[in-house]
């Protein structure tokens, strides 16, 4: 499994920021364009995360040689 | 005769009256017996049952502690009582640490009590955890500024526990529920017994090998006080403060936390308890994406909303045209990519415009509505200008 950051809690602080600039109304248009650009990408990246397929049960054991080896969890 | 004579009959026999320099002041007795006392026996542990047991506001305890022939009154001070886990019960057998001593006010005879453990199958194990405690406390190990936050989403969790035990069931189920692509991985470990702390130790190092854990679960379902030992023992404790990852230590007890418990960054009475702290609601958290989707749409549906209104009236049946797509910021959403680049013009348009509103929120089209007096809003691009017609 790919070993990315999480950056899921990071982009939802962030478009909380984002919206509350863009419901204050004082925001310039420029400005609310460029928010809301990152808005979206912001929540493309979050339902990415959230839709990510059921993650496995592993089990982790050492072999002899001090060698760790993962395999399926057996329920 | 007068009553005084007859209560303090003289006779021969009696002994004569020491003159006043030879007496004591009761406060000089006392304070020859207060040295007495003290000096018997010193601070002692002593065993006894818990009765007239009363904890005051100030955090000071009163209570006698006897056995089947005696009794004496102790006090417990706030500074004391403070280290005790639970408020102790009438009845309750103890090992006290106590330093005898007498009262002056009340002449009276009183244990002063420094340490209290209850005597039920503890002994030496109980006194040993004791020890553990004092030594990690020592180390720092205790100190709540060590404890990290948990991550809000984790990835990758790690388990240590046994491998067969109702825990782990417990922690798979939960998570599953709550968060379905969290990836678990099962270290196991014997968790009682013969050889349970070595084995915790190995399971805990082992996992500082693991790439990429976010946080890790140590612990095990409820047990009698021997089961559960393992999760005092100084070196699995010592191996749980190594972990380089935030870690809930879990471990099923009905009254005192264990050593691990206390060690952790956070503790759970269970593992299923662990298992929820460890990761969010996915649907809560769902549904947060979707409530900040629709603000973040209609943030701006407020936000080109004026524009788009002046450029309806503007007559340009090209800018009427891009208004209207403005005017469907969930279009935006949904193809955002080749919208936001028509939407060029607006940078330029988004300046120099603006929308007087009238109190009851219409529009300012023409002189008719804004006779002198009038007060009015003028919207701008960056907010609202308070205004007045003369």
């Amino acid at each position: 499994m790919a070993e990315t950051p999480d950056t899921l809690s990071a982009d939802l602080r962030r478009l909380e920021e984002i919206v509350r600039t863009l419901e204050s109304d004082d925001t310039d248009l420029d400005k609310a364009l460029g928010l809301f650009e990152e808005g979206v990408a912001r929540l493309r990246a979050a339902r990415d995360r959230l839709g990510e397929a059921e993650a496995r049960v592993q089990k982790v054991l050492e072999d002899a040689a001090g060698q760790l080896r993962v395999s399926d969890f057996e329920e | 005769m007068n009553n005084q004579d007859s209560l303090f009959p003289t006779s021969p026999s009696s002994p004569s009256p020491p003159s006043s320099p030879t007496a004591l002041s009761v406060s000089e007795l006392i304070a020859t017996l207060r040295r007495a006392v003290e000096g018997a026996t010193g601070t002692v542990w002593i065993k006894g049952e818990i009765s007239s047991f009363k904890a005051y506001g100030s955090g000071h305890w009163y209570f006698t502690l006897r056995d089947p022939e005696s009794s004496i009154k102790c006090v417990m001070w706030k500074s004391y009582t403070i280290k005790v886990g639970a408020t102790p019960i009438d009845g309750t057998e103890i090992y006290a640490l106590v330093t005898p001593t007498v009262w002056a006010e009340k002449g009276e005879l009183k244990a002063t009590v420094q340490v209290m453990l209850p005597t039920a199958g503890v002994g030496i194990q109980q006194l040993n955890r004791e020890k553990v405690r004092a030594a990690l406390e020592r180390d720092g190990l205790l100190d709540p500024s060590r404890k990290r936050a948990l991550p809000p989403y984790p990835r990758s969790i790690a388990v240590v526990t046994s491998a067969e035990g109702a825990a782990l069931r417990d922690i798979i189920t939960v998570i599953r529920k709550r968060w379905s692509s969290v990836r678990l991985l099962v270290v196991g470990a014997k968790v009682q017994g013969d050889g349970a702390a070595r084995d915790l130790c190995r399971a805990l190092r082992l996992v500082n090998r693991l790439p990429g854990i976010d946080l890790c679960i140590v612990g095990r379902g409820g047990g009698s006080k021997e089961d559960l030992h393992a999760f005092d023992d100084e070196k699995v404790c010592r191996a749980v403060a190594a972990l380089q990852m935030p870690v809930i230590s879990a471990v099923g007890h009905e009254t005192d936390a264990s050593l691990t418990d206390l060690v952790a960054d956070r503790r759970a009475a269970t593992p299923s308890a662990a298992a929820e702290l460890a990761v969010s609601d996915q649907g809560d958290c769902l549904r947060h994406v979707g409530s900040l989707s629709s603000r973040l749409a209609h943030g701006l549906r407020r936000r080109t909303g004026l524009v788009a209104q002046r450029l309806a009236r503007s007559g340009d049946r090209i800018q009427v045209a891009m208004a209207r797509r403005i005017l469907e910021p969930q279009t935006l959403l949904d193809r955002y990519a080749g919208q936001l680049e028509a939407l060029s013009p607006l940078k330029v348009l988004g300046r120099g415009y603006s929308v007087a509103r009238l109190a009851d929120g219409r529009v300012a089209r023409r002189r008719a509505d804004l006779p002198p007096g009038t007060d009015f809003t003028l919207r701008v691009s960056d907010g609202e200008v308070s205004s007045h017609a003369d």
